[in-house]
């Protein structure tokens, strides 16, 4: 690592304290994104006349403002909001009184089996495909492939989720439009759909939906990256060696090319995120996407305002393990 | 230099087939207030007692209305050509604005370098790795009502970081290249080094990333359309038109979804195939061997 | 080994897809799907029908509705009205909570005064605050008498709505755990409930009513209305509701599937501001604007012929209806020739506004109102938004012409007026819903005339004297249609549903054929 010639403290200091000013950064960040949200909430809406209920007068909404502290100044209810934040609570959602952080929480794990096997379709067929693709460029299976990662990535999410639901669920009746289906328990409120075939059932058209963009932009990077990495000189020298192909393949061209693709996937991550509010909307699949669709439709501030805190909290930590990560795979970095 | 450009291009079936793509349903909305056979936005002209019309091939179908009817009875061939209207304008407008402005940021970040540097990647390296999608839909699902110049806005807004870092990675390349090294000791005032030397290395690719960013914002504003965030429901979009047509596909009205949502892949794929021609253009290294 | 691995995930794949076979629930379980997910366990949280329903299968209120409207005991037995502003209610003994409590009359003065209040306790607030005491009556702890701030002659008819919840628990458990564990004295009890996916119900075997015929209730959320179809022709769900109306041919058709109508109490118009200086100010304008809209047209190609052409906003079983009504014919060029007479020969421009997922078709039929309104010179600009934003508009009555709809389940059009129509006077609670502060002295008096009356038959006559002035000298509000409410059944389940006019469904009247 860090240049091979270093001895092992010095470089160990300089990861850590790169970690460190990485945590530090991204702490700053996140007050701002608290602060900007916050700030943008002060300027709409009214949520007093929702809550009071229809029927209230006067009195009584005035009543529901003084609870809710929506009458003291905009610094003080700021520093009420991340003391709060900082244990955890933020708040109670307008439209269904339940404590935010928690409604959050419970529907991530749905949100995150769906982002994992879809990201798990898209590394695995992509860089699949995009070796195969590679290796014979000529070839009418090669050229299919292509053609259809032009269509992948031409394709608009909504799009393909209505379309397999037309093809998959009316048409051929195989698989079902919605919901996560059966799901087990696995520890406190986490409940995994992996586990049953019906909760399989369920996922595979939302996850084929989500993955497939991601799919065809990752085989389209190994197949540029390994036709780079084919034409490579030492490439070139492994066969005069009279290697194997296979093993040229695998051990030198591919082992280049995977560092900047798995790389390039986690970086995804963050996409992710945003196209899955579209097939979560499409499947009413029960994640965070949903959640959030559905606060803003409805005004539903707190709830919109805790998931920005967490989708950026969850953005940050994965930018970090991928940089950090990439620095092991690739010894050619340094932290400066 | 241009001939040969130029001959690639004929030579690609890929490439001409995708600009004819493009062409075709820009000229359409382009001109689509003269030749669309109803202005389907204009409550005058609408009748529902032709809402849901198929197509004028399948049985059922009547003129004017060649592709059919949506359930207010708006003309589909119509909405469409209005729709894509809206995607253009809305990603020419985006590519404009980002383009020039990420380009002017990148170019002075990398130019003057130092602390402007630092702070302008920090800031550009944090907004691009929230998603693009999910910071469009928050500015517009907050700030409802803006019309299609929030819209444009909301994309921006993230989107000028492509720019940015493209040029500012052409710039710094160039920089340190002799004959810059020399314009400066001859004393050439900066914005004239930018303009003769650096601009004009760093066109080329920033064409490329614009070419695929126009796919990119083109499938956005249909998608935040199609989630109800996005272009005003009296004004067309082809995301919109496919959002309220998938209730009807289970009732076999399958033409309120396919046709927009054709269209819509047209255009995209036009696009697409453009631009990985272009990227092949420019980086002989990548050609198919 | 690569081929291998290929083979083993398609034989997998194969295998899920194989699984298709639906998952195969015991018939002891009904599982319906509604187009509202429920918002909160807290049955004083929400007042919107979609949480209301839920409600009644855990709780009971003092009172209970059968399938045909009619006004039944519940937790309490009997009631009569002592004066003016006395209502006596003696209790039903030997009713336990699902957690074992007793039911006492202390649970009655709870729930009742909770009501007050305010976020996130209730939306009940104006109920609760026309309560001024719940005291037992000469120490008997098994009748009560609940007495009201001012004359309420609805009082009771809203009673079915309002829940008894158990005071130990109540009290000793947070807010947040409340909204998420129910317990209360219904014939279902809470099992579980997976916010988004599915709310899960379990017989309560020692229901004061006797246990209910089915064992377990499953609810399914599934706010997409042709997914809610889908799920019910294969099977995965046994009954639904709210048929999309673009679809109901093809349910119909469809050899799994019955469905079931049943014309909605709610009707739906068009509410048009009248200030003075305002287009609505005039009543010729306002006739023209009734008499442009082509009702029929509405009803058939929007909502594919389920819906019936109303005159007035009350249903003929509300107090205050008046079958004398009739609706103005559909005459364009008169619309055209009073507008100019009115002054407006050119017409005008007008913003409406309404909701996109409340009512049947709302924004389609408001979309197709502007399109026939504009072919006689009124130019509408439509302006549509999701219910939780509508709603606290027409709270502020700012709107100048707007499509909404109304049944009330009081069934008095006494306090439908007051709600929507009485010139808005929020510190004598007058006026609440009237988005567009439309405001006549003239029916004002009969409204507030009409309160006082206690004698039914002369309040039922003044009431609808307000109806027929309203409606046809002043054209208060642009009538359109009653819903149709829909429901489907996926007919091997052999599910017995009879449909309720409040459109809930109430499980223990639900059960099994066969």
């Amino acid at each position: 690592m860090c240049g091979g010639a270093l001895k092992a403290p010095p470089c160990l200091i300089s990861m850590i304290s790169y970690i460190i000013r990485r945590i530090g950064q991204s702490v700053v960040v996140l007050f701002v994104v608290s602060f900007l949200c916050f700030g943008i909430f002060q300027f709409l809406g009214d949520p007093v006349l929702t809550l009071a209920g229809r029927y209230a007068t006067q009195e009584q909404q005035e009543l529901v403002r003084r609870t809710l502290g929506l009458d003291k100044p905009f610094y003080v209810q700021y520093a009420i909001f991340i003391r709060n934040a900082l244990r955890g609570n933020f708040g109670l959602s307008y439209t269904s009184q339940v404590p935010v952080m928690r409604m959050i929480l419970e529907r991530f794990p749905a949100s995150l089996e769906l982002a994992l096997v879809a990201m798990f379709i898209a590394l695995t067929l992509g860089i699949t495909l995009g070796v195969v693709s590679s290796l014979r460029p000529r070839s009418p299976l090669s050229r299919a492939i292509m053609a259809g990662s032009l269509l992948g990535i031409s394709l608009p999410t909504f799009l393909v989720g209505i379309l397999l639901i037309l093809i998959f669920s009316v048409w051929l009746r195989v698989l079902p439009p919605f919901g996560r289906g059966e799901v087990m328990r696995i520890v406190g409120r986490w409940r995994s759909g992996l586990l049953t075939l019906d909760g399989l059932r369920h996922l595979i058209l939302p996850a084929i939906t989500l993955g497939l963009y991601q799919l065809a932009v990752l085989l389209r990077l190994t197949r540029g990256g390994m036709l780079e990495a084919l034409a490579e000189d030492y490439t070139r020298t492994a066969w005069a060696k009279g290697l194997p192909q296979r093993a040229v393949i695998f051990k030198h061209a591919l082992r280049n090319v995977l560092i900047p693709v798995v790389t390039m996937a986690g970086l995804q991550m963050g996409e992710l995120i945003g196209f899955s509010i579209v097939t979560e909307s499409i499947f009413q699949w029960p994640g965070m996407g949903n959640l959030l669709l559905t606060a803003i439709y409805e005004s539903d501030h707190p709830v919109i305002v805790a998931y920005v805190m967490f989708v950026a909290g969850l953005i940050l930590f994965i930018n970090l393990a991928v940089d950090i990560l990439y620095g092991i795979l690739n010894p050619k970095i340094r932290y400066d | 230099m241009r001939s040969r450009t130029l001959n690639h291009y004929l030579r690609d079936p890929s490439a001409v087939l995708g600009s004819f793509l493009l062409l075709v349903l820009l000229v359409g909305a382009v001109f689509a207030p003269w030749i669309a056979p109803q202005n389907p936005y204009d409550p005058k002209v609408l009748s529902l007692q032709d809402s849901l019309l198929p197509p004028i091939w399948m049985e059922g179908g009547k003129a004017p209305y060649l592709l059919g009817t949506d359930d207010q009875g708006r003309d589909i061939l119509s909405t469409i050509l209005y729709g894509c209207r809206t995607s253009f304008l809305v990603a020419f407008s985006v590519i404009l604005i980002a383009g020039t402005a990420g380009s002017l940021i990148g170019l002075l970040a990398a130019y003057y370098g130092g602390v402007l540097d630092a702070v302008t990647m920090r800031l550009a390296d944090t907004m691009f790795s929230f998603s693009t999608t999910l910071i469009a839909m928050l500015l517009l699902g907050i700030f409802k009502g803006g019309g299609i110049p929030l819209v444009i806005l909301a994309i921006v807004i993230t989107d000028w970081v492509r720019y940015a870092r493209t040029m500012r990675g052409s710039a710094l390349a160039v920089k340190q290249e002799d004959y810059v090294q020399a314009a400066r000791a001859v004393g050439a005032s900066n914005f004239r080094i930018m303009f003769r030397h650096i601009i004009p290395n760093a066109i080329p690719p920033i064409l490329v990333v614009a070419a695929v960013d126009f796919g990119a914002v083109v499938m956005l504003e249909a998608t935040l359309s199609f989630l109800g965030v996005g272009v005003p429901i009296n004004k067309p979009s082809l995301g919109m038109m496919i959002s309220q047509g998938k209730r009807f596909i289970y009732a076999g009205k399958w033409w309120l979804v396919v046709s927009p949502g054709s269209a819509l892949i047209s255009i995209v794929l036009g696009v697409n195939l453009l631009a990985d021609w272009l990227r092949e253009e420019i980086n002989p290294r990548l050609r198919k061997r | 080994m690569k081929g291998r691995v290929a083979w083993i995930l398609i034989g997998l794949f194969v295998a899920i897809l194989g699984s298709a076979s639906i998952l195969g629930m015991a018939k002891d379980t009904l599982v319906v799907a509604v187009m509202a997910p429920p918002r909160t366990m807290n049955p004083h949280g929400s007042d919107a029908d979609c949480n209301l329903q839920i409600m009644a299968n855990i709780f009971d209120g003092l009172l209970q509705r059968d399938a045909d409207g009619n006004l039944l005991p519940a937790l309490a037995t009997s009631w009569e009205r002592v004066d003016a502003l006395t209502w006596r209610f003696h209790l039903r003994q030997g009713v336990k909570f699902h957690n074992g409590n007793d039911f006492t009359w202390e649970d009655v003065k709870f729930s009742l005064e909770r009501l007050k209040e305010p976020y996130p306790v209730s939306e009940f607030l104006a109920f609760g605050g026309a309560i001024a005491e719940v005291r037992p009556v000469d120490g008997d702890p098994w009748t009560i008498d609940i007495v009201t701030t001012k004359p309420v002659p609805w009082f009771v008819q809203n009673l079915h709505q309002i829940f008894i919840m158990d005071k130990e628990s109540t009290e000793t458990r947070s807010i947040g755990e409340i909204g998420e564990y129910p317990i209360g004295t219904g014939p279902y009890k809470f099992v579980e409930w997976v916010k988004g996916s599915y709310l899960k119900l379990e017989a309560n075997e020692d229901y004061w009513g006797g246990p209910p015929p089915i064992k377990y209730v499953v609810f399914k959320p599934i706010t997409e209305s042709s997914t809610r179809v889908a799920a019910l022709i294969s099977g995965e769900v046994d009954l639904i509701q709210d048929v999309p109306v673009e679809l109901f041919d093809m349910v119909k058709s469809s050899p799994n599937a019955e469905i079931i109508t049943r014309p909605s109490r709610r009707s739906i118009w068009l509410g048009l501001r009248n200030s003075p200086g305002f287009p609505g100010s005039d009543v010729r304008v306002r006739k023209a604007i009734y008499m442009a809209i082509n009702e029929d047209e509405i009803i058939e190609k929007v909502m594919m012929g389920h819906a019936f052409p109303c005159s007035q906003i009350p249903d003929p079983p509300t107090v205050g209806y008046d079958a004398s009504i009739e609706r103005l014919p559909y005459d364009p060029e008169e619309a055209k020739r009073l507008l100019a007479e009115a002054g407006y020969p050119d017409g005008f421009t007008i913003k409406l506004t309404g909701p996109n997922d409340r009512y049947v078709q709302d924004e389609q039929i408001a979309q197709a109102v502007a399109t026939q309104l504009a072919k006689v010179g009124i130019r509408v600009e439509l302006d549509i938004k999701p219910k939780a934003i509508f709603f606290p508009e027409i709270d502020q009555h700012g709107l100048d012409f707007y499509l909404i709809g109304w049944f009330d389940g009081s069934y008095d059009f006494g306090r439908s007026f007051t709600k929507l129509l009485h010139t808005v006077d929020p510190e004598r609670g007058y006026g609440g819903l009237n988005g567009a502060s439309y405001s006549d002295p003239v029916l004002d008096k009969l409204l507030e005339a009409s309160s006082s009356i206690v004698d039914p038959t002369l309040r039922a006559d003044a009431l609808r004297l307000l109806n027929r002035v309203a409606m046809q000298e002043k054209i208060a509000v642009i009538p359109l249609h009653y819903q149709e409410d829909t429901y489907a059944l996926y007919k091997p389940s052999n599910v017995q549903f009879q449909p309720r006019p409040d459109g809930w469904i109430v499980c223990k009247d639900i059960s099994f054929g066969e």
